[in-house]
């Protein structure tokens, strides 16, 4: 197998919102919620570790604004466009990341019971590679049901 | 939860099993509780696994009318993976050779099961 990456010299880097949602009700049909949340908070893991290694920031801070900068360039407006990371704080425990504009919300109606899988995922994996903690994470205000963001809230396991 | 107490019954289950060559507990959500699996085997890729392998099985017992799944079985020519659920938070995974017999392991693993409840209660 050849080394070169294949390119897409006309349709270039980015593909549909519409596409991706219909990955992920696509598994749902066929794999049922649980199983295709679980597949893809793992990926999303895996992608935000892989994402933060390729950066450099493996245990690299415990700075969470600037972790909260560098993801933010990384799949925000100025990267892969999976989310923009507003803001990232610690309230006693627990450590809060405020996102808006999450590819796993986007095109969903209001009132829907949609929770962040994939985006979730990534920014608990790079958060555990550049902290260095096991994190557990879960959905706790979505744009969905009246927040202003997509919050994920994580605890040390 | 005591972690630690979970992780000694899984270690003398593995080392005091015969044939047995690893378990892991994890929650269903697919993240590690507590394991004592072979070196080479990620922990967090095995959780994630587990519990999404029980969670279809689960839809399967479901949609094809096979009722509630007690334990999910997988038999390669080098072993057996046993998926076993564990209470309302939790599913087994047991890893044993191809020399294991099945009657017996199955007895072994209820008894671990047992001892994680109520550790886990």
């Amino acid at each position: 197998m050849s080394d070169t990456l294949a390119s897409r010299p006309t349709l270039g880097q980015f593909s549909s919102i519409v596409c991706f949602k219909a990955v992920i009700t696509g598994m749902e049909e066929a794999l049922g919620e649980k199983a295709t949340a679980i597949a893809l908070i793992s990926a999303g893991r895996e992608r935000g570790k892989n994402l933060a290694k390729e950066l450099g920031l493996s245990g690299a801070t415990q700075d969470l604004s600037v972790i909260a900068a560098k993801l933010n360039e990384a799949i925000g407006a100025n990267g892969t466009h999976l989310t923009a990371v507003d803001k990232i704080v610690e309230e006693g425990d627990v450590i809060k990341v405020y996102c808006s504009e999450t590819v796993c919300s986007a095109g969903e109606p209001q009132g829907s019971d949609r929770k962040c899988t994939f985006t979730m995922g990534a920014v608990w994996g790079a958060l555990s590679e550049v902290t260095g903690r096991k994190l557990r994470g879960i959905h706790t205000e979505s744009v969905l049901r009246g927040g202003t963001h997509d919050v994920f809230e994580f605890t040390s396991l | 939860m005591g972690a630690s107490k979970i992780g000694g019954i899984l270690q003398n289950f593995v080392s005091g099993t015969a044939d047995v060559q690893g378990a892991a507990l994890v929650s269903h959500d697919g993240l590690p509780l507590a394991s004592s699996l072979p070196g080479a085997m990620d922990e967090e890729r095995t959780s994630a696994m587990s519990a999404a392998m029980l969670s279809l099985g689960e839809r399967i017992g479901k949609e094809l009318s096979r009722g509630n799944v007690e334990k999910i079985m997988v038999e390669g020519a080098d072993g057996y993976g046993i998926l076993i659920g564990c209470g309302e938070d939790a599913v087994f995974l047991v890893l044993a050779n191809q020399s294991a017999k099945q009657g017996l392991l199955m007895l072994d693993i209820k008894r671990a099961v047992t001892e994680i409840k109520a550790a886990l209660n």
